[in-house]
């Protein structure tokens, strides 16, 4: 892995990067320039609320900024980086750098729709964050099973029995905390299956998860059809309440959107430390790591490998149950079929593009987020870019991003290769 | 070792096709409501002639049958008509687009006397199959064949009449002075409910002199909010939001089950002194959707049940020939569901406009189209 950390650095500083990078960056203020600086009207404002609708604590006056005069900062200012990119160059910061510059385009273009209009900036990002929780809550459960070396695409399975089972037991008790138990045990038993099927059994990890998925949603639907639909209080969980932590919650700005929310969004905040610390900087992370990149290896020094990766294996299908659990429990209030609409496997993509780390999983599905958030928020200001295109725009923009800031990934080595002991 | 793990392996396969089937084909609704058409064959002059029994098949698109919404509605006609009629009921659930062409020839091969499909998107695999089996007799909702097909009816409905007249009642409860829509996706059956909604309100401006807004669909522009889905709850609670945060206090999703995830984010967020109403579509929402029956201002109605069943009975009498069967307000075909919780609140001086306006609608008086 040494090596390959070696290769990327020396990668980034080659000239021919060093340039293209500088290109990109005035073409963007170039576009900047040529799409909304010469055609924003003067003496426009745009208003930006900065409160999500509905909350009261943390709450923050308007911004009002000035349309054109901002466009024009913005520009000068991606303008610059390219100009500095080209003499001398940010090194190691360049992707950073490159990142920020497409954010400020964005920033730019919502500015440029929402000149003399308002948009509410704080629920945009609040919508992305909530919108992100079950994709981030699927790139963690296969960061989990991945970094041990066996792949999970069976997620969406997971996340969809863990939502039906929650939704089912939470109306049966109408408890929610017995809903959420009881999603965790779905994602639980399913993981229990993939892991038996792909680490005893040796099955192609692949088709192990692809069976489990047409599984997951040929039971839940079952279930669905022939119960939920069919007798109504089997169907009506209670929803977790919105709970604001105390002191963080009266942040300007900050607060209403980020610690205003349920238990599943705090959860996910927590799981993403407590991951990318345990994976990265504890014993047991080490060997968890190890058992995926050379089991051989890691057998050798005395770790035991098939137990790590059941293990693994099973707090995945933990992660996955608890974030199918969010779309009835924790959302939505009631179960309809197939109703995870293929967010587990934008959990995968995000894992993959934020290269098996949970920091990186997290910032990918958020960025996912945010631009599935994105394209309403322009339709309703009257943005004449056709919707089938803005409905494009979370897939578009994730992988352009990822591909060009984020690089070449490193797949843990023996990821999906079974461990065969000699 | 490889024997038994082939083993379980196939046992779990097999399970789950066996589930993804169940899932889809519940045979057992067929069966129970027949009985009560035997009962007034003995006591009429010929027992022994062994009546044929009709057998109606629906395939559903995507939503499946219990969307509570316009395929469960298209259902409910058949189970109507099964009651009605002694007729027997079929379905199939598609799960994904590719199942159509397949649904409908399993029915061929059953035999089906009429084959219902359920949508706009089922249009080219009707017409497909249609032309290929000319002996069959297809309806189809929400798809007008041009030419028509001599076997084929297609049931169209004047949603915009009954959406109009929610319009109008949107605009006269709104407080903020907006209101709020988006569809599952830009196509003309669910584009209907947003230009019925949006030249609703407009003709409320034009009388009362407001200048309520309408949120999320332009038809001039032709655009709009779109989920792009209709099975994504999530994202529909979000852009119910989206519509709310922007000032929106009336939002009515014109995206079948998507509408739920709306309906719970306007349940959220609704207070006494700053009620945001939903308006339902396809199927009153306030009998099919329980949990937001206090959200609920109306719906509009889109009675499938009543063209669908109105195409069985011309099976049965043998007048069935190809063309379209129109639901309109004049005929019943579309309207607006009651005000339910909200009869109090809305108030009487607007009733009574929206009654002469649904007369208005029905004599041509007024215009639903500009």
């Amino acid at each position: 892995m040494a090596e390959i950390i070696v290769h990327r650095k020396v990668e980034e500083i080659t000239p021919r990067r060093k340039y293209t990078i500088a290109v990109v960056l005035l073409l963007i203020a170039g576009l900047m320039t040529g799409l909304f600086v010469v055609t924003a009207s003067h003496d426009a404002f745009t208003t930006f609320g900065l409160t999500p609708g509905g909350i009261t604590r943390g709450s923050v006056p308007d911004l009002v900024l000035p349309t054109l005069e901002v466009l024009i900062g913005l520009t000068v200012l991606v303008g610059l980086a390219g100009i500095y990119q080209l003499f001398k160059g940010f090194g190691r910061f360049t992707n950073l750098v490159l990142g920020l510059s497409f954010f400020l385009f964005i920033f730019a273009l919502l500015i440029w729709t929402a000149s003399g209009k308002s948009l509410n900036l704080g629920g945009l990002l609040k919508g992305s964050l909530l919108l992100a929780v079950p994709i981030a809550l699927g790139a963690l459960s296969g960061v989990m099973s991945e970094r041990s070396g066996v792949v999970n695409i069976a997620i969406e399975g997971m996340m969809l029995m863990g939502a039906m089972t929650g939704a089912l037991f939470g109306s049966i008790t109408k408890n929610f905390w017995i809903g959420l138990g009881t999603a965790l045990l779905a994602g639980l038993l399913m993981a229990a299956i993939h892991a038996v099927l792909s680490i005893k059994y040796k099955v192609d990890q692949i088709i192990s998860g692809t069976v489990i998925n047409i599984f997951g949603a040929g039971l839940s639907s079952f279930i669905s059809s022939k119960f939920m639909q069919t007798y109504e209080y089997l169907n009506n969980p209670p929803i977790f309440p919105r709970v604001p932590i105390p002191v963080l919650a009266d942040i300007p700005f900050l607060g209403p959107i980020f610690f205003n929310n349920n238990i599943f969004v705090y959860v996910l905040m927590i799981l993403l430390i407590v991951m990318q610390i345990a994976l990265f900087q504890t014993r047991w992370g080490l060997r968890l790591r190890s058992v995926g990149e050379h089991p051989k290896a890691a057998d050798t020094l005395g770790i035991n490998v098939i137990r790590t990766r059941y293990m693994a294996v099973l707090l995945s299908g933990l992660i996955a149950g608890f974030g199918g659990a969010y779309f009835t429990l924790g959302s939505i209030g009631r179960f309809e079929e197939l109703m995870t609409a293929g967010k587990g496997f934008i959990g995968l993509a995000s894992m993959i593009f934020g290269n098996w780390s949970p920091v990186g999983a997290v910032s990918a599905s958020l960025l996912f987020g945010f631009f599935e958030n994105l394209g309403p928020s322009l339709s309703l200001l009257g943005s004449k870019i056709p919707n089938q295109f803005t409905s494009m725009l979370p897939y578009i923009a994730t992988m352009v991003i990822l591909a060009g800031v984020v690089g070449r990934g490193q797949v843990p080595a023996a990821d999906g290769v079974p461990y065969e002991k000699e | 070792m490889s024997k038994k793990l082939y083993a379980i392996f196939a046992v779990v396969l097999m399970a789950s096709m066996l589930l993804a089937a169940c899932g889809q084909a519940a045979p057992a609704p067929t069966e129970a409501p027949a009985p009560a058409t035997e009962a007034p064959a003995p006591a009429t002059e010929a027992p022994t002639e062994a009546p044929k029994v009709i057998k109606v098949c629906e395939i559903t698109d995507t939503g499946g049958i219990d969307d509570k919404s316009f395929n469960a509605t298209a259902w409910k006609g058949v189970t109507d008509a099964m009651a009605e009629f002694g007729i027997e009921g079929k379905y199939l659930e598609s799960t994904q687009a590719a199942d159509y062409e397949k649904n409908i020839n399993a029915f061929i091969e059953e035999g089906c006397d009429l084959i219902v499909t359920v949508g706009f998107l089922l249009g080219d695999a009707t017409k497909a199959g249609a032309e290929a089996n000319p002996d069959f007799k297809f309806t189809i909702i929400d798809y007008a064949y041009d030419p028509a097909l001599p076997n084929v009816v297609g049931q169209v409905f004047n949603t915009d009449e009954a959406a109009f007249l929610a319009g109008y009642l949107a605009a006269g409860m709104s407080k903020t002075g907006k209101v709020g829509t988006f569809g599952g996706l830009q196509i003309p059956p669910v584009t209907i409910f947003m230009d019925g909604f949006y030249y609703g309100v407009k003709y409320y401006n034009e009388k009362k002199g407001t200048n309520v807004e309408v949120l999320g669909w332009d038809p001039v522009a032709a655009t709009g909010l779109f989920t792009q889905s209709f099975d994504d709850q999530n994202l529909g609670k979000q852009f119910a939001i989206q519509l709310m945060d922007n000032g929106a206090d009336v939002v009515m999703p014109v995206a079948g089950p998507v509408g739920i995830g709306s309906a719970a984010a306007v349940k959220e967020r609704t207070t006494a002194d700053k009620p945001i109403y939903f308006i339902g579509v396809d199927s009153d929402w306030f009998l099919t959707q329980p949990d937001y029956a206090d959200i609920i201002l109306t719906s509009v109605l889109k009675k499938m049940d009543a063209t669908t069943k109105a195409v069985i009975k011309k099976v049965i009498d043998g007048t069935f020939e190809g063309g379209l069967e129109v639901g309109s307000l004049a005929n019943g075909g579309v309207d607006i569901a009651p005000y339910h919780n909200f009869d109090a609140a809305v108030p009487a001086e607007l009733k009574a406009e929206i009654e002469q306006l649904k007369a208005d609608i029905i004599s041509g008086a007024v215009k639903v189209k500009p």
